[in-house]
């Protein structure tokens, strides 16, 4: 594989405690690469050790093809998890200056600054001062800051983060655009969706190890199988289909109907569940197979306590 | 453009981009010079204090009444010599003769205002026009129990004012004894210039009762032996000691607390530079691209420039304002310190203070801030670091009376001290094998903070080592 990172049995411990262990991953050149993970995981310090602002205790990380060094790094764009750009710098200013730490040549790093600027939707604000901006806004600034200087490896840590879903639907056009002109993308995030949407590769991160590596679709093949059911009334479906071995758990109300979700293992397919339903005289309003999701995945893998409220962060 | 000088601009340009650094930059000239003159301004603009004499005896009165008379005529004398001093020292010996040869105060005044009339028109806009300290009025009542409510301030004087004290003089077995009746207990000058007007007045009394005349009794009171200060060594020749020779000595004192202050304002700013971008989170983002190392050479750099900025504005107004008043005051004592300020040796002695002092203290705060995250957290460690820095102060005062006194001496060697105290050493002649050694250590120590400095800065922004992480740890036990 032509990889364009590539880390090796990394470790990271704070003194007792152990954040990352023995981490081994490879992210093609061109792809899309997502680390996903509940909160704690070891995301952040994992992306941090890839892009040298943090020293492993022990591992080896190659980044295009070399070692991490700072002149690597100025091939590689990187947005921290945590947010920071200087208050009193206007947009283009503070998009210039990281292009022009990164090697860009002054002249240059304003006109891209501006380029972004104006196609990011920004153009009236590029004199405006960091402090002035949303939160939403400056957080788009340091998206394009990261990639003023046009890397050829962006890293992302949490970028949908605090961002409202207009502007997530945004960022995922962005880095669709970046990953088209052929950037490799590695993003964090533990909101599944966006790595469903958008991964050509994810690497599951649970209590710093590697729970799964491979595609998304490699990834949903573990989770087992869904169907959506309705029943009318007040029949309880989960009651009578759980002495047949069925695992059906209540969904929620809909319109005076009951909704239910069954996962179908031990054997068990969507057409011996429909048939259990018959015989059972189930009043049924509704039945769909669904695909699993990665969340299901990866409840799968890790189990349901090591996930987080994702919800919430949708 | 190298990255170390990327983020030397942009620290340069964030500081004198803000208001408040042009704010500093015009108001500190203000403010020192408010800190200097101001006292002598207020002390001028506040209205004479009342005080009433109540005395058993009128003699007594009358002594005191000429003392305070001969006290405002001194202190005018001695406001109008400092000022010709300045303004027109060719016209002193002139105005103060013709100032002596009045009768009274006001005359006196008078009379050296005419002179400079005559001989020095452009110094008369500002001719100082004293006003007396205390004047003295008729008692609103006869004794002391009647004035009371006048000085408590529940009443006023017919003429509105308010009596700010009396003087009751008493006479037990013909002894004057005087009573300072005032709310200002903290302020003795009236009763002492009472006491030393009736002891004078009591050895009159008593000489005169030995067959002398008063008039020799006042000659006797007048004698004072003149005093006369040389410098023993080679260089100093061989006349007396003069102003122009102690002057360095107080230039000296200035420049080592304007260099104090000015050190630590900068080393503030780094300390709270760098905390805002830890806690800002800015350093992750400049961590791909430039070093710890960059970042700090890059930020001493940065305010480095911004002190600079600060020394060509205050130098170019200070040192032309010093110069103007060299050449234009040279003899008197406002041109001969001023003249001081300007020695090679002390301009020298501050600029190689401050490097060193800047590089060493700068770094040493760019590394305490790299282990904070908040100010509040900063201000645990400054606590002790501050006392530290307290003692080249504690030095400075004693170092006036004796620059080469042990402690002083000891202090000077050691390199965080050095840049305050061998300022205030200067001006004692110290040898060039004193200075080359004393430069080395700095020198040395410098390097050593720095490469220390560089270390705990990257612990701090690269491996995240914090005071709050410390107190977790230790709190986890």
């Amino acid at each position: 594989m032509d990889a364009a990172l590539e880390a090796e049995g990394l470790v990271k411990r704070y003194g007792a405690r152990t954040a990352v262990q023995d981490l081994s991953f490879q992210v093609p050149r061109g792809a899309i690469y997502g680390v996903l993970g509940p909160n704690g995981a070891g995301k952040s310090t994992t992306l941090r050790m890839l892009v040298g602002v943090m020293r492993p205790t022990s591992g080896r990380i190659t980044v295009l093809g070399g070692p991490p060094t700072r002149e690597t790094m100025k091939r590689v764009g990187y947005l921290p998890e945590e947010r920071g750009l200087y208050r009193s710098m206007t947009t283009r200013g503070a998009i210039a200056y990281l292009a022009r730490l990164k090697g860009v040549s002054a002249g240059k790093a304003f006109k891209r600054a501006d380029q972004l600027l104006e196609a990011h939707g920004l153009g009236k604000h590029r004199h405006k001062r960091i402090k002035t901006l949303s939160k939403g806004m400056a957080q788009k600034v340091q998206v394009l800051a990261a990639i003023a200087h046009e890397p050829d490896l962006i890293i992302f840590d949490e970028p949908f983060s605090g961002l409202d879903p207009v502007n997530q639907r945004v960022l995922e056009e962005t880095i669709r655009t970046e990953a088209a002109t052929g950037r490799t993308i590695l993003f964090s995030t533990h909101v599944m969706e966006h790595a469903e949407r958008l991964c050509d590769r994810i690497l599951l991160i649970a209590h710093g190890t590697a729970a799964f590596e491979g595609t998304v679709s490699q990834a949903l093949a573990l989770a087992p199988s869904l169907a959506l059911l309705e029943t009318e009334g007040d029949f309880d479906l989960a009651a009578v289909l759980s002495t047949r071995g069925f695992n059906i758990s209540y969904d929620g109300e809909e319109h005076g109907n009951k909704r239910w979700r069954a996962r179908l293992e031990n054997g068990h397919g969507s057409r011996q569940l429909l048939q259990a339903c018959v015989e059972a005289g189930a009043p049924l309003s509704l039945f769909e197979p669904a695909r699993a999701s990665l969340h299901e995945a990866f409840v799968a893998l890790v189990g349901d306590k090591a996930m987080p409220n994702a919800a919430e962060e949708r | 453009m190298s990255p170390v000088f990327l983020v030397a601009r942009r620290e340069y340009l964030a500081y004198v981009g803000a208001w408040g650094f042009w704010l500093s930059l015009l108001t500190a000239p203000v403010i020192i010079a408010l800190l200097i003159f101001g006292p002598v301004l207020l002390a001028r603009a506040e209205p004479p204090r009342v005080l009433a004499v109540v005395a058993e005896q009128a003699s007594d009165a009358a002594y005191v009444t000429n003392a305070f008379a001969a006290n405002a005529r001194r202190e005018a004398r001695g406001e109008i010599r400092a000022y010709l001093e300045a303004a027109a020292p060719a016209v002193v010996p002139e105005a103060i003769a013709a100032f002596d040869a009045a009768p009274n105060r006001a005359a006196a005044i008078e009379a050296a205002r005419a002179v400079i009339v005559r001989q020095a028109p452009r110094a008369l806009a500002a001719f100082p026009n004293p006003t007396e300290r205390y004047q003295l009025v008729i008692p609103p009542e006869p004794d002391i129990a009647g004035m009371r409510p006048y000085l408590d301030g529940s009443r006023a004087l017919p003429d509105g004012r308010a009596l700010y004290g009396a003087l009751n003089i008493r006479r037990t077995d013909g002894a004057p004894v005087i009573e300072y009746w005032s709310v200002n207990l903290s302020h003795e000058e009236p009763s002492n210039i009472a006491r030393r007007a009736l002891r004078l007045a009591m050895q009159r009394e008593a000489l005169s009762a030995q067959g002398l005349p008063p008039e020799e009794a006042d000659r006797l009171d007048g004698f004072d032996p003149q005093v006369a200060q040389f410098d023993p060594r080679p260089s100093a020749g061989e006349g007396e000691v003069t102003l122009r020779q102690r002057a360095p000595f107080y230039a000296a004192l200035a420049l080592s607390f304007v260099l104090w202050s000015v050190v630590f304002s900068v080393a503030n700013m780094l300390l709270s530079g760098v905390i805002e971008e830890k806690s800002n989170k800015i350093l992750d983002t400049l961590l791909t691209s430039v070093s710890p190392m960059q970042i700090l050479i890059g930020k001493l750099l940065g305010v480095a420039m911004v002190s600079l900025t600060l020394f060509t504005f205050w130098g170019a107004l200070g040192g032309g304002l010093l110069t103007l008043a060299a050449e234009r005051a040279g003899e008197s004592m406002f041109g001969q310190i001023a003249a001081a300020f300007l020695e090679p040796r002390l301009l020298a002695a501050f600029i190689v203070g401050f490097i060193a002092g800047y590089l060493m203290y700068g770094a040493i705060f760019l590394a305490l801030g790299s282990l904070c995250e908040s100010l509040q957290e900063a201000q645990t460690l400054l606590g002790p670091v501050a006392l530290v820095l307290a003692i080249p102060m504690m030095l400075i005062t004693p170092a006036l009376d004796n620059p080469n006194a042990p402690l002083v001496e000891t202090a000077s060697w050691i390199p965080i001290f050095t840049p305050f105290l061998l300022l205030v050493r200067a001006p004692s002649g110290l040898s060039w094998l004193e200075i080359a050694g004393m430069a080395t250590l700095m020198g040395a120590t410098v390097v050593v903070i720095l490469f220390l400095a560089a270390r705990v800065f990257r612990a701090g922004v690269v491996d995240q080592v914090s005071i709050s992480s410390w107190r977790g740890r230790k709190a986890k036990g």
